[in-house]
This record gives C-alpha cells, sequence and structure tokens, in this order.
C-alpha cells in the first residue's frame, strides 16, 4: 500500500493537472499540430491553453513554433522527446498506482 | 486511463471529420471500376490498355493531392491542422495485410476456388477496416457497416450470368468474367456507399463549424 501511495505521489505534476494531460495526450497521437486543433479538441479559451502550453514548454514537454500558413499566423506544437518520455513514464505510474 | 486512452484515439478520428478520408476512398473505388470498365470494353490495342498504369497513378496523385487542397483551404481554418505520425510498423502491417489479400485472391482464382466465398470474404474484410477505422467514432456509419456487409452477400449469391455478363461479353472465359463482375460491381457499391457518407460527413462539418474570421486590414 505504501508503495502505492508513493507512485501516486511521484506522479509528474506538470502533466497531471487535467488541461496539460488533454493537451499532452493529444499531442502524443500526431507528429505535430496548430493551436486551432487543440482549442477545438478540448474546448478551452485562448488564454487558458496559451497558458498551459507556456508550462509545458518550459518543463520542456512542449516544442513551440510560429510560422504562417497561406499569409495566416499559425502556431505549431509538437511534443518533444522529454514530452514524450514524461507522458509514457506519467502513464506506467498511473497504472501501477490504480 | 481509459479516458486517456479516448483522447489518444481522438487524431486519428480526426482526418475523417470533414469526410474527406470517405470521399478519397469513394474516388479510389469508383475510379478503379471506371478504369476496370474501360479495360474490359476496349480492345487490346487500345490507348486506355497503353495508359492504365499512368492513368492509376494519375487518381492516386488525384485523391491525395485534392485532398490536401481541400482540408487546406476548408478543414484547418476552421478546425485546425494535424500532421501525422507515420510509424514503419503501422506501415508495414497494412502492406503486409494487402499483399496477403492479393496472393488469397490469385491463389484462389487459381485453385478454382468459389470466386463468391472469395468475395463475401474481401467485402466482410474491407467492411470490417471501415468499422474500425471510421464507423467507431461516428454511430450512424455503423449504418453504412451494415449496407457493406449486406451488399457483400448480396453480390456473392448474385447469379454467375449476371456477374459474367457485367464482367465481359465474351463467353469464352466465364470464370474470369465472374471475377471481373464480382470485382467490378463491388467497387461500386463500396464507392457510392463511401460517397453518400462522405458527402454527409462533410454536409454536417461545414453546417456545425464555423468559416474563418476575415483578417482586419
Amino acid at each position: 500500500m505504501n508503495q502505492q501511495i508513493r507512485t501516486i505521489a511521484d506522479l509528474d505534476r506538470v502533466i497531471h493537472e487535467p488541461g496539460r494531460l488533454m493537451i499532452v495526450a493529444l499531442l502524443f497521437a500526431v507528429e505535430q499540430a496548430d493551436f486551432l486543433y487543440l482549442q477545438h479538441e478540448t474546448c478551452m479559451n485562448k488564454g487558458t491553453l496559451s497558458s498551459h502550453l507556456s508550462r509545458l514548454e518550459e518543463a520542456g514537454y512542449v516544442e513551440i513554433t510560429k510560422t504562417f500558413r497561406a499569409k495566416i499566423p499559425q502556431t505549431l506544437l509538437r511534443l518533444t522527446e522529454s514530452g514524450r518520455q514524461a507522458f509514457e513514464g506519467y502513464r506506467r505510474n498511473l497504472k501501477a498506482a490504480l | 486511463m481509459d479516458q486517456v486512452g479516448s483522447i489518444l484515439d481522438r487524431p486519428k478520428f480526426y482526418y475523417n471529420i470533414d469526410g474527406l478520408g470517405e470521399l478519397g476512398g469513394s474516388v479510389m473505388c469508383l475510379g478503379f471500376a471506371l478504369l476496370l470498365w474501360l479495360l474490359m470494353r476496349s480492345p487490346a490495342d487500345s490507348v486506355w490498355h497503353q495508359i492504365s498504369f499512368l492513368a492509376l497513378v494519375g487518381l492516386m496523385f488525384l485523391i491525395h493531392y485534392g485532398t490536401k487542397a481541400v482540408k487546406t483551404r476548408i478543414t484547418y481554418p476552421r478546425t485546425g491542422f494535424v500532421e501525422y505520425r507515420k510509424p514503419l510498423h503501422t506501415q508495414a502491417i497494412a502492406a503486409a495485410l494487402g499483399a496477403l489479400t492479393a496472393v488469397g485472391l490469385a491463389i484462389g482464382f487459381r485453385r478454382h476456388w468459389d470466386i463468391s466465398a472469395l468475395a463475401s470474404l474481401t467485402g466482410l474484410v474491407f467492411a470490417a477496416a471501415y468499422a474500425y477505422q471510421i464507423a467507431r467514432a461516428v454511430r450512424w456509419k455503423w449504418v453504412i457497416v451494415g449496407a457493406m456487409a449486406v451488399a457483400t452477400f448480396v453480390i456473392a449469391f448474385l447469379p454467375a450470368a449476371v456477374l459474367g455478363a457485367l464482367g465481359s461479353e465474351s463467353p469464352a472465359h466465364p470464370d474470369r468474367a465472374k471475377l471481373l463482375g464480382t470485382i467490378l460491381l463491388s467497387l461500386m457499391v463500396y464507392g457510392t456507399l463511401l460517397l453518400i457518407s462522405g458527402n454527409i460527413s462533410l454536409w454536417l462539418y461545414l453546417r456545425h463549424t464555423q468559416p474563418p474570421a476575415q483578417e482586419g486590414q
């Protein structure tokens, strides 16, 4: 039991927040996606999504690239290698804890 | 954990959110059917026999770049852009399954297996693939899966004379004519079903998503 409790305590808190968990899970399944796609899938407003993405970028889990598509600004988001490893570790730990 | 699993599946279903995946499939099926029909009905020295491979490649290019162009103009500005991962093992599994089906059909035809059974089997594999890839995400598309399965059995139990008449006008090779007739009819039916389903999806998508706001000057 103690081991299980310790596993829960070891969960990555950056990913564990529900909004960020949604973002990381969506990005894990793709090579890259843009801001509009994440906004559409998560139903978050621009401000909330931006703040979650900034937090993930600070942690080194998400790479943000600003670019243009047909003269319209586009923000591309990609999970970094450490982001992928962190998410896999998070899923392992959550399975072990539950 | 199941919720995380369902989130991981969402990008896969996003590819067909606008019905373009199905419309691409329908263009492929109907294009193959048209090409097959032209090859069957035209003389051996006609231009269609000489450019059939080029026409096939052209059709694949049309589907690939056509889908991309429509997605760039309609889908990405409305609900966002996604670039998918292309893991090698997925492509290898798809290629192996395709090769296995082709080999199975070739062996079956050479050994004079029952063509109706082969057609049913191939049709059911097609319906199962459609159910797994597309209908899993959208409940009403199970109607299309059902229609595919029913159509498969109807085609399998059609009289040989009907299929033979579709496959060729010459009665010299009845087995070959029946096989070609079965393939032609199956392609037309699956293509039409995908066309209907894809168009409904596209209509619903356009209805429920907002067009992109015009940029201010």
